[in-house]
């Protein structure tokens, strides 16, 4: 990674596109740069080589895959699905096979982290619970319960201390990486509805980002949600303060924009980047953390579930419905 | 239910219009105009020859009421009912020309009256107060809209329209042309548009409602087929009626209101599902009446505004628009027979023909010469409502006991037969408003009302008492005024008290929730309550027990209690001297639970 | 909007000549009550066991492809897995794992297609499923709960014949009962709650109340003895309805229940709701409808499934469940229906839209078949390949199933209608 270089948050171009004949759900670049994955809604984890653009499937899922995590080196690669399991993949296999597979949650899986040291991974689930996992052995090191709803997210902070679970309800909870005991909750509620009218509970915390200071928790979804199962409602990021857990500031769009915040991450250069997908079709905004509206909109040709931001912090990868894996970038500023 | 110190604004208008007036043309005095009118009818169309076989019908030197009487009591062989007593008729005649019970003074001192007159007197003075227009309101709202929801036009404005209606005893074609010619498109008029306008301008609901409401015929049986049970029913009637509204849709122009808008082609036809290979085709007809002349019209040319998204198109000839004059017409008998019909089931608890929209040979009215008659006279009176509903109320007929006579087997005695006064629950809104009536809630308001008025310029009561006009606008004023405070009372009675929406509203079951609603709902709760100027504070306040029981009674049934009645009331009030309005409270309830209580007798 | 039939004339299927003699036939012996109704045919209303009814009405359009009929790794089958049930050869749904070890108490029915009448439209659908027929201006038929109450009910029951549980106010139109009248129109328990206005005053004790009611009853009696009583029977009769309705309100309290059986149907509103239907068929309920919302899932049907059908499946099977275990199940029809299904196609908002070619419902107990599945659609979901049904034929089979004769009729003012839509038929393979 280059870092004498910075970005700037008000130029996006698009780069190129990877194309899948189903629906994708997620996507992660691998820890050195040289892929892109994404999970699809016909069971597989895909892996693009972005210079040569060659595809390879990993074929073992029984359902959607929709969370992918790497260990730091980049050679292991972990997926889960909507049919529960956690399956461990050499990501750079030319004919991939899975290494392990674990049933780790009932339904689904929502989520995986891999802790920086490489050690542990951290698994979500729609039965509430997060399970702690040795990614040498694949034993279940912890399982903590205490959420009341699906857990969407979990995070380990960039040092490795602390663990974040963030559930439907917007709850979020931060657990000690050493003993797993709760060490105190943020409040990101906002991103939560219950409606009364249609009896269904909706939105939470999509996903969850920890700036490089560990200082700011930003947690997107979406607020106004007027109607749930109609797909009327904003994305919408909540910021939090590291330090207090308090709610910092309450960042949505300028323009009247429906959809969900389903990422969002910290750029280097210590903005955020975020992509929403909804009526409005599939964006990427840019915020500063401490504006209430984005820096800088930029819309996609169809609507998205996931982006991510290359190691590099210069590509975008995003996960659309079309089948699609598009990648863009942010213009360079010389520093 | 907070009183109202301030007038309100419509109070001051009012009152200003009534200082503003030094000529106010107020409607003559009703009963005199429907007297008159009756009088003073036009020549006879050729249909409308009387017809009868022992000339009672056709002796027409007599009172119409008495013709009524004498084609009745032809059938009874004497066997019928007595005259109702002064409580039954004072109370039956209040409920069916005001909508309310009387207040226990006006029925206290209608019993005591001793003049033989006093039911014809009484019958005229309700007829020309505003409360009559009131009830027909009302009435007619329910029955013409069936409960529907209030979406397309605020209430207000139809009810108004109604009222207005009655109070100036608009002739009953006038009032169907102007319902069925209304369209919404006039904002400034668009109450009597509500007809249309609520049933969404949808053809086939419009053909059915104006077949059930105005020509007292469902047919919609023959929509597919000639009616498999009713010979008179014939698929060509019900798609000559629909060929009226087969062009109208409704629209909502931009910036406007919902509206009816009508194309300008696109012929009606239909075929048999018995009979598929026949084809007919028909223009717009009111059952077998002559067809409308339509114009011709050049191809391209059908247009004032031509139909688009959004945009209400005007035909350069309207076929809905050619309803009104072959539908409320001298020339199709059916329209007199139907008001008929249903003027005198809203009075005598029964149509002639029942039920009153289902009018065909095989189910033949009761009294075929009796609607014959009625409909016959209807239209000589010019459809003066008010001159016919008079007529009924002078009847014997209308003024029989609900008791039947000793010796008489129930058969003879059958609904149909008019022996016996029918039984007639209380409508939604007769309930709602003889609950307040009996509680003291109406004249309250009527006095904090009148009050207020006084308070805007105490002299008031002398301007308005300077003549008749000016005390007939004034007691206008005061009864809208009443009733916009207190209708908002009559909702959760409708909701309990009525069928569904669009449903015929009559005999209806009572149910359970009635009862729960009777027993334990807040307004009964409320207006029972021992407030000093309500019902059960004023009788809990007397020292004399007979006379606590003589007020609750005429209160609430309009007539003193029996002797035993008396007698059970003060025995239970001897020992309940501690909590005496309580006691006072529970019988007022048992009062109002009572069958007495919920039916018109 | 042209009827099809629907004006009830039986012509097609009747003789003209029969249906008159059946009318005619009627004014002989008919009551002039105030209802003005008189059965013409009734077949088996003098059963010994009083039949029941039980509706879970899946509000929105529960997705066939997350219950009742999945399509797992299919393009259209969504991310859940079909699970093995009670039945060999039965699968269903992964949402589904209590529901699915009652399968051998069920019937389900796989080859739905409502498209014609209900065209993909929330009232359309709900009113052709309650009704048996296509929905045409200026008509209105009563629905099921409404002539379950007419047909099966007893004048004398405490509880009204038709019972609506909903979530939130649970009113819904006013026109349930159609031409069959108020005393047959639903009684909302809004979220559960004991109906409107059932509790006396806290200030008129006991024995205030029974003097005042036995003062009512005198001036009734004093009021009949003098007057034809037909008319005013029926409306006394509703204040000892009211009494005993007040009496037993208690029916409608669930805290009554043992906890281990709140907690067994399910800590929320559903749940409770299932459990409240149980008290209130042991309380001899003639129809119970017990809503569970909302299925409408335009966005998201997934996770909307996963939560919703999670609680259906808890509520419901534990109810399924305690019905067949108390011996209820025999003569208690139960059915669980949608206004609709959806679609299989998945949309860009990971949601299905409504959908009503190809989709499901289930059935158990009075005179259903057991443990069967019936009609089946292609490997997509898109088509029904096999026993296709029709809204007004799962009315007619309702009807049969608890003993009435779908062809037999009423009488309104004087107009003969039939209960189900004419030119339907009961679905026989259903039926035990």
């Amino acid at each position: 990674m280059n870092t004498s270089f910075s970005v700037d948050p008000a130029k996006i171009a698009p780069v190129k596109e990877f194309a899948h004949s189903s629906p994708l759900t997620t996507c992660r670049f691998d820890p050195k740069g040289t892929y892109v994955f994404a999970g699809s809604q016909d069971r597989l984890l895909i892996r693009w080589n972005l210079e040569s653009a060659a595809k390879t499937t990993f074929e073992a899922h029984e359902s959607w895959v929709q969370a992918i995590a790497f260990a730091p080196d980049g050679r292991t690669v972990l997926s889960g699905g909507c049919d529960g399991k956690l399956i461990w993949w050499n990501a750079t296999d030319e004919k991939p096979r899975p290494i392990r597979t674990i049933a780790a949650h009932r339904p689904w899986v929502r989520s995986i982290a891999v802790s920086p040291d490489g050690k542990l991974a951290a698994t979500s689930g729609t039965d509430k619970l997060v399970k702690i996992w040795s990614i040498e052995d694949g034993k279940l090191v912890q399982e903590i319960s205490g959420h009341a709803k699906d857990v969407y997210r979990v995070v380990f902070d960039p040092k490795g201390a602390f663990l974040f679970s963030a559930d439907l309800k917007g709850l979020v909870k931060r657990w000690d990486a050493a003993t797993w005991k709760h060490v105190g909750d943020l409040d990101a509620a906002k991103l939560y509805h219950y409606d009364q009218g249609q009896g269904v509970d909706f939105g939470g915390v999509r996903d969850l980002a920890i700036s490089p200071d560990g200082a700011l928790i930003a947690c997107s979804g979406l607020i106004e949600a007027s109607n749930p199962l109609g797909a009327v409602h904003t994305p919408a990021i909540v910021v939090l303060d590291g330090k207090t857990n308090k709610e910092k500031l309450l960042e949505r769009p300028k323009e009247d924009i429906k959809g969900s915040m389903w990422s969002v991450r910290f750029h280097p250069d210590g903005f955020l980047l975020a992509g929403s997908g909804g009526g409005s079709g599939g964006l990427l905004f840019t915020f500063k953390p401490d504006q209430v509206n984005e820096t800088y909109k930029f819309s996609l040709p169809n609507i998205l579930y996931d982006v991510d931001l290359h190691p590099d912090g210069k590509r975008i990868a995003s996960a659309h419905y079309d089948g699609k894996l598009r990648l863009s970038a942010f213009a360079r500023v010389k520093t | 239910m907070k009183p109202n110190r301030n007038p309100p604004t419509a109070v001051l208008i009012a009152l200003a219009s009534l200082w503003a007036c030094s000529r106010v043309d107020a409607v003559e005095p009703a009963a005199d105009a429907a007297k008159k009118t009756a009088a003073t009818s036009k020549s006879q169309p050729a249909h409308l020859e009387a017809q009868s076989s022992d000339g009672v019908s056709s002796s027409s030197s007599l009172p119409l009421h008495e013709r009524i009487d004498r084609l009745i009591e032809r059938e009874l062989e004497g066997k019928f009912a007595l005259p109702a007593t002064d409580g039954e008729f004072v109370r039956r005649v209040y409920l069916d020309l005001t909508g309310m019970i009387p207040s226990a003074d006006e029925a206290r001192d209608f019993i005591d009256d001793p003049s033989p007159y006093k039911r014809d007197r009484l019958v005229d003075r309700l007829l020309a107060a505003p409360t009559y227009a009131r009830r027909m309101q009302i009435a007619f709202d329910v029955m013409l809209m069936e409960r529907r929801d209030q979406q397309k036009v605020p209430a207000d404005q139809w009810k108004t329209y109604l009222y207005q209606s009655f109070l100036e005893n608009k002739p009953y074609d006038q009032l169907a042309k102007e319902i069925l010619s209304a369209d919404g498109s006039d904002p400034t008029n668009r109450g009597p548009s509500k007809f249309y306008l609520e049933r969404e301008g949808d053809p086939y609901i419009l053909t059915r409602d104006v077949g059930r409401l105005f020509l007292g015929r469902d047919m919609q049986c023959a929509q597919c087929h000639d009616h498999p049970l009713v010979d008179d029913y014939k698929q060509a009637h019900y798609h000559g009626l629909y060929a009226f509204f087969s062009r109208t849709y409704g629209v909502q122009p931009a910036g406007g209101g919902f509206m009816l808008g009508e194309k300008g082609e696109g012929e009606v036809t239909y075929k048999s599902v018995f009979k598929k290979k026949i084809t007919h085709s028909t223009g717009p007809r009111v059952l077998d009446g002559a067809p409308p002349v339509e114009p011709t019209i050049a191809k391209g040319d059908e247009y004032w505004v031509a139909p688009a998204n959004g945009i209400r198109a005007i035909p350069k000839h309207s076929r809905r628009a050619s309803l009104p004059a072959a539908l409320a017409s001298d020339k199709n008998p059916a329209f007199a027979r139907n008001a008929a019909n249903r003027l005198w089931a809203l009075f005598l608890g029964r149509g002639i023909v029942d039920p009153v929209d289902f009018d065909h040979s095989d189910n033949p009215p009761s009294h075929p010469e009796l609607l014959d008659l009625l409909a016959n006279e209807f239209a000589q009176s010019h459809y003066n409502i008010k001159a016919l509903v008079r007529e009924i109320m002078l009847t014997r007929t209308y003024q029989r006991s609900s008791e039947p006579p000793p010796n008489v087997s129930p058969a003879e005695l059958g609904a149909a037969r008019y022996a016996v006064a029918n039984l007639r629950p209380l409508s939604a809104e007769q309930l709602a408003w003889s609950v307040m009536r009996a509680a003291g809630i109406v004249d309250a308001k009527r006095a904090e009302v009148e009050r207020s008025l006084i308070g805007v310029d105490p002299r008031f009561r002398a301007i308005a008492e300077l003549d008749s006009k000016r005390k007939a606008l004034a007691e206008r004023l005061i009864e809208s005024e009443t009733y916009r405070s207190l209708a908002g009372n009559e909702h959760p009675f409708v909701h309990f008290f009525s069928a569904g929406a669009g449903q015929s509203q009559d005999r209806l079951d009572p149910t359970v929730h009635q009862a729960l609603f009777l027993s334990n709902g807040d307004p009964i709760r409320y207006w029972l309550g021992p407030s000093p100027s309500w019902l059960v504070g004023r009788a809990s306040a007397s020292t004399d027990p007979a006379a606590t029981a003589d007020l609750l009674y005429l209160a609430l049934l309009s007539r003193r209690p029996t002797g035993e009645e008396r007698a059970a009331i003060v025995a239970s009030l001897a020992h309940r001297t501690a909590d005496k309005p309580r006691a006072v409270q529970e019988i007022a309830w048992a009062i109002v639970a009572s069958s007495e209580f919920r039916y018109n007798h | 909007m042209r009827c099809t039939y629907s004006c009830g004339s039986a012509e097609h299927v009747l003789s003209r000549r029969s249906f008159l003699g059946g009318a005619a036939a009627l004014l002989g012996g008919a009551v002039a009550g105030a209802s003005g109704f008189s059965p013409i045919a009734l077949a088996d209303s003098l059963e010994k066991k009083r039949k029941q009814i039980l509706v879970v009405y899946l509000a929105g359009g529960s997705s066939q492809l997350e219950t009742w009929d999945p399509k797992p790794k299919t393009d259209t089958g969504g991310p859940f897995g079909a699970i093995e049930t009670s039945v060999p050869g039965i699968m269903i749904s992964e949402l589904l794992p209590r529901t699915a070890k009652l399968m051998h108490l069920m019937a389900l029915v796989r080859g739905v297609n409502t498209h014609a009448a209900a065209v993909d439209d929330h009232g359309k659908g709900d009113y052709l499923m309650h009704t048996g027929r296509a929905q045409a201006p200026g008509q209105e038929y009563p629905r099921l709960g409404a002539v379950a109450s007419k047909f099966l009910g007893k004048e004398s029951d405490a509880l009204p014949g038709y019972i609506h549980i909903a979530p939130g106010h649970g009113g819904l139109g006013r026109n349930e009962s159609a031409f069959l009248g108020p005393r047959h129109a639903p009684l909302y328990l809004g979220n559960g709650q004991a109906p409107a206005n059932t509790l006396r005053d806290p200030a008129i004790g006991d024995s205030a109340d029974q003097s005042r009611q036995a003062f009512r009853r005198m001036l009734n009696d004093r009021f009949a003895k003098r007057r034809r009583s037909a008319e005013t029977e029926a409306y006394t009769s509703t204040y000892e309805q009211a009494a005993k309705l007040m009496r037993e309100r208690d029916v409608f309290d669930i805290s009554k229940e043992h906890a281990a059986d709140r907690f067994r149907y399910g800590d929320f509103d559903f749940g409770r709701h299932c459990l409240l239907a149980r008290r209130l068929l042991e309380a001899g309920s003639t129809y119970v409808q017990c809503v569970h919302s909302n299925y409408d899932t335009h966005n998201e049907n997934f996770a909307f499934h996963l939560e919703q059908v999670g609680e259906f499946d808890q509520g419901f099977s534990a109810l399924l469940e305690d019905l067949h275990v108390r011996g209820r199940l025999e003569h208690t029809l139960v059915i669980v229906m949608s206004e609709f299904g959806r679609t299989p196609h998945i949309n860009l908002y990971q949601g299905r839209d409504h959908w009503c070619k190809a989709w499901s419902i289930a059935l158990a107990g009075c005179g259903i078949k057991k443990g069967i599945a019936l009609g089946k659609t292609n490997a997509r979901g898109t088509e029904v390949v096999d026993h296709e049904v029709s809204g007004g034929s799962l009315f007619h089979t309702y009807l049969s199933a608890v003993g009435l004769d779908p062809a037999g009729g009423f009488e309104v003012d004087g107009r003969p209608i039939q209960i189900a839509e004419p030119t339907a038929t009961a679905i026989k393979e259903l039926l035990a």
